[in-house]
């Protein structure tokens, strides 16, 4: 071991993250070259061999023409304007879920971060019990929405059916009352995540600044919109991105809730077509992929150095 | 028996493309039994020199040995060394017992000798009864001894101090210096300390190496040190409140300065002439009200100054004088030439704002070359030409 | 406010009072907006669980008679009552789960992937944060982007390449190239298949949370290791390690949950849900849903039992839940 010993700063910190490299190269790096690759091939009509056939997938895929292999009436793009045609486009379910949930997510993670910021009796259990959410395994909080809205046993379909947000009947499959589930299962187990983040953003203000302001006569009002939204606006633009990244994944509460050819997210259609049209399944992980990626791009040059 | 011997240590840093040079070219004998002391300012290279000791840094060019050995690539734990650190850094997780057997227990000591080891270094730093205590309920000085503990226990060849009293309080500092000097009496092992501090780099080392830049300026016993530096660095560096420097000109037989002239006699050191730029230094003790100068061995002529402000520290008063009076600029190269510090007695009835005159001790002076900051001689020859030179001086004096 | 119904006696009823104090001290009312957002937060959150509670006691045979949201007459008025009530109470279900399916064998696979992946994760992320954390060296930065940049794409950019290597059908071949490396052992349905893209999924998140905790050690303590005897790597293990076990900690609560609460190649990777097969909890709970379709009070307390592990989690280990997302999940 003494040659360990001997090595520079350098050596001995490539020497030590040789692990990580191994890791991630196999894990990561050689599957998204490889799915880069996979996707500039497709699969013969008998199935039997594949060939090169550039991007041809990928103008595939924003033509329409490999929307029939997509599961149930799925686009990849949207056929026309119309809000039916547009929740059966997987890129534009995917970014209205992601939306939605995320800015739901922020509201509601924001007033959760006010109150945990506070001191309080009993605050440590309230802040375990907006938390537990978070930890809730995908499959159980999937399970707990889909029991909630099942046709047979579900008691909260009725109610809301009466205000005219889902459909009466057949909830679960219909696209617009499905996502609107996901939605919501989505903003309960995440908005605690998002909480947390915003609360270490107010818990690095400077109490003194609350003092300045008291002495100057704000009210809590006029403190919140001058001294706390100001100072947390950062912390919670990073928390946005990174959450809209997540959020773009979806695919766990959709396949527990409801099904994919109901939601049709990126996730769901490359996991829907990897076994037959490996093609034009690496394709669309490739664009979402791609996708995330400027949203990535966006976070680095935003945070620059800080990101690190 | 193991003294440490550095050859030609060079520390390069690669500092975002710049290249830094921490240590250069450095070369040190150290004997068995030595306390050195590394002193100089923040920066110059005397806690990366004690790092090329240690083996926690490796130098670029040159070669350690410790004893008879090679150690230049040897990693810390084959060294033979112990250290301690400026930030006490104890395990703060282990307890005193668990801190200072930690060496011994990475060693495959059999417990009885860890124990045995461990009470008598407990006895030596007087921690007895404390083994079972977290460094966090402890204070400084007791962690700073179980610090050394940790060091003695393992009985090394060399002991290593980072600025081991840097972070305690004054008191603590003088009470913990003196447990040092005890401890390397009792020990007999060599002893290399670094320091800022040259007051305590004097009261405790048998030699003294004064860094600056990288470079060694000097390295000899401290009152070589402080009696005859080699150069003005070392001379500015060494001793509290620091030597005065007036920068003047070489003449026939005195040197001139902007406000007063010192009889010298050109003649009596080599290679200097008349028309050269020196630096004359003179320490604060050996400048003397007028009215002591025929106390005075080899008393200088009087030169008239202006006291600006007065500093009493108990056992004598800093005099801080203006030789000319017009000059009220802080310009650091101005005041360098217009101040003089002078120790007095603490009795004296100066007052600041006073018009006063004042004779240097020649015996005490000491001359730099000015380029070169080279020590040129430390103790001027009495001037032969006696009351005459005295009283030619004294007409320049107005 | 059940008060405002009464009769005001007179203009000091206690509204008027309460309205009057609210004016004059305003902390009253944004006190009392302050307990009203904590009681919602508390109800929205809380309440998928007594969901779950409510359906687990009901009885199988009154699932599907009548609603869970009992008619009430109160005081003449009729009106639906706004919670859903147990049909009956029959706790039977909490043990059924496990007869029907060996759901415990499930959680046990769970439990055995999620404890490989963090074991794998805090050995691989420990090297790392070290590295990123304690030492200075050209391309740092450079690295630490690249792997946060890999923690951001989504996992079905990994998964065909993945799902076709685990098969173990073909040679691995260089991406681009037909140059065949090796070819794989077959990794589906066994815990290789999860726990390397699980362990590549998490580990950035606990590099990032081990770079901070390991760079807070100072360095005297690592140089002390060193010069009493460890190796640089010992110092790493021995001491900067153990002084972080709080970062340590965080980085294990964390993988734990991430992995117990993985959907994506837990239902991928585990072909068939069956609990011999190393399929986790997904499998199992999946397979009520799938097979027992209308046993609705044992996909819940399958869910209840499922979700106990991570909830007592949460509540023993919150703070340290909180330090590491606010610390580790931020920089990510």
């Amino acid at each position: 071991m003494r040659w360990m010993e001997n090595l520079s700063d350098t050596q001995y910190a490539y020497l030590l993250l040789i692990p990580v490299f191994v890791l991630l190269g196999v894990v990561a790096l050689y599957p998204l070259l490889r799915t880069f690759e996979l996707s500039l091939y497709a699969v013969s009509t008998d199935l039997t061999s594949t060939s090169f056939v550039g991007i041809d997938n990928y103008v595939g895929l924003f033509t329409g023409e490999k929307n029939r292999y997509l599961p149930g009436g799925t686009t990849f793009l949207p056929s026309s304007f119309e809000f039916t045609s547009l929740l059966n486009s997987a890129l534009v379910i995917t970014i209205i879920f992601a939306v939605v949930s995320v800015l739901f997510e922020t509201l509601i993670g924001l007033g959760q971060a006010l109150i945990l910021d506070q001191d309080f009796y009993g605050r440590r259990w309230v802040r375990a019990a907006i938390i537990i959410p978070w930890a809730v395994p995908i499959v159980i909080q999937g399970m707990i929405f889909f029991l909630m809205f099942n046709s047979n046993v579900g008691f909260a379909t009725p109610p809301l059916a009466d205000l005219g947000l889902l459909a009466p009947t057949n909830t679960l499959n219909d696209t617009a009352s499905a996502t609107f589930i996901i939605i919501v299962a989505d903003i309960w187990k995440t908005s605690a995540f998002m909480a947390l983040l915003i609360l270490a953003g107010l818990q690095s203000i400077d109490r003194g600044l609350y003092d300045v302001a008291k002495v100057a006569g704000a009210t809590k009002w006029q403190q919140f919109k001058l001294i706390t939204f100001p100072l947390i606006l950062p912390t919670i633009g990073v928390a946005v991105l990174f959450r809209s990244v997540q959020a773009m994944r979806v695919y766990g509460i959709i396949d527990t809730v409801s099904s994919c050819a109901v939601v049709p997210s990126l996730s769901c259609m490359v996991v829907a077509t990897f076994n037959t049209r490996e093609g034009t399944s690496a394709a669309i992980a490739f664009v979402t992929a791609a996708i995330i990626g400027l949203v990535v791009m966006g976070i680095i040059v935003w945070q620059g150095e800080d990101a690190i | 028996m193991a003294g440490v011997k550095l050859e030609h240590v060079t520390k390069r840093y690669d500092d975002q493309g710049e290249i830094v040079t921490a240590v250069d070219d450095m070369n040190l004998d150290i004997d068995h039994g030595e306390f050195i002391c590394f002193v100089g300012p923040s920066g110059c290279g005397k806690s990366t020199t004690m790092e090329t000791i240690a083996g926690l840094t490796i130098p670029s060019e040159g070669e350690v040995y410790i004893g008879d050995r090679e150690v230049t690539n040897l990693p810390p734990k084959d060294r033979g060394i112990a250290m301690v650190f400026q930030n006490i850094a104890l395990f703060p997780h282990m307890d005193v017992y668990d801190n200072i057997s930690f060496g011994l227990r990475l060693r495959d000591y059999p417990q009885d000798e860890i124990d045995r080891r461990v009470e008598r270094a407990s006895e030596i730093v007087q921690l007895e009864g404390m083994l079972d205590r977290m460094p966090d309920e402890m204070s400084g000085g007791q962690r700073q001894r179980v610090a050394i503990a940790r060091a003695i226990v393992r009985e090394p060849d060399v002991f290593l101090m980072d600025e081991p009293l840097a972070n305690l309080d004054a008191k603590l500092k003088v009470h913990m210096r003196t447990e040092l000097q005890r401890l390397h009496k009792e020990l007999d092992t060599t002893i290399i300390y670094v320091t800022h501090d040259q007051e305590e780099a004097m009261t405790l080392s048998d030699r003294i190496a004064v860094l600056n830049s990288g470079s060694l300026q000097q390295i000899d016993p401290p009152l070589t040190c402080y009696n005859e530096p080699d150069n003005l660095f070392v001379a500015g560096f060494i001793g509290s409140p620091s030597m005065n420097f007036v920068s003047g000109t070489v003449s026939e037989n005195t040197i001139e300065t902007p406000n007063f002239s010192l009889a010298f006699d050109p003649a009596t050191v080599e290679g200097l002439g008349v028309g050269d730029e020196v630096t004359i230094g003179i320490r604060p003790e050996d400048i003397y009200p007028g009215e002591l100068r025929s106390e005075i061995r080899d008393p200088s002529s009087l030169i008239s100054a202006r006291v600006d402000i007065l500093e009493p520290m108990g056992d004598e008063i800093f005099a801080y004088m203006l030789l000319d009076e017009s000059e009220t600029s802080m310009d650091q190269e101005q005041t360098t030439n217009n101040q003089l510090l002078m120790s007095i007695e603490p009795d004296s009835d100066i007052r600041e704002e006073e018009d006063i005159e004042v004779a240097i001790d020649r015996r005490n002076v000491h001359i730099f070359d000015s380029a070169t900051g080279e020590a040129l001689v430390h103790k001027l020859e009495p001037v032969d030409t006696g009351a005459g030179a005295a009283g030619s001086e004294a007409e320049s004096d107005d | 406010m059940a008060t405002t119904t009464q009769e005001p006696e007179d203009s000091d009823g206690p509204l008027a009072r309460w309205t009057q104090g609210a004016i004059q001290n305003p902390e009253r009312v944004y006190r009392a907006l302050f307990y009203a957002a904590m009681v919602f937060f508390l109800v929205t959150t809380l309440f998928p669980f007594y969901w779950l509670a409510v359906l687990a006691v009901t009885p199988e045979g009154n699932l599907l008679a009548g609603s869970f949201l009992p008619t009430v007459n109160l005081f003449g008025v009729s009106g639906t009552f706004p919670l859903p009530v147990p049909k009956g109470f029959n706790p039977a279900a909490f043990v059924t789960v496990f007869e029907q399916v060996p759901f415990h064998l499930y959680m046990l696979n769970s439990f055995a992937l999620a404890v490989t992946t963090t074991v794998i994760v805090l050995f691989v992320a420990s090297l790392a944060g070290y590295v990123f954390g304690r030492l200075r060296f050209p391309g740092r930065a450079l690295l630490m982007l690249g792997i946060l940049a890999i923690s951001y794409f989504p996992p079905a950019a990994f998964v065909i390449p993945l799902f076709q290597a685990f098969a173990g059908n073909e040679a691995i071949t260089i991406p681009f190239t037909s140059i065949p490396l090796f070819t794989p052992p077959r990794l589906l349905n066994t815990p290789g298949s999860m726990v390397l893209p699980f362990s590549a999924l998490f580990m950035p998140l606990s590099i990032f949370i081990l770079t901070t905790f390991y760079g807070q050690i100072p360095d005297g303590l690592e140089d002390a290791a060193r010069v009493e005897g460890t190796t640089r790597l010992g110092a790493l293990f021995r001491v900067i390690m153990p002084l972080s076990a709080p970062g340590v900690a965080t980085a294990s609560v964390l993988t734990f949950i991430a992995v117990y609460n993985e959907y994506f190649f837990s239902s991928i990777m585990a072909t068939s849900p069956e609990a011999a097969k190393w399929s986790p909890i997904v499998g199992g709970i999946l397979s009520y849903q799938t097979q027992y379709t209308t046993q609705f009070n044992l996909m819940a307390a399958a869910s209840i039992v499922g979700v106990l592990p991570v909830v007592i989690l949460v509540i023993v280990a919150q703070e340290r839940i909180v330090s590491g997302l606010t610390s580790g999940a931020l920089k990510e």
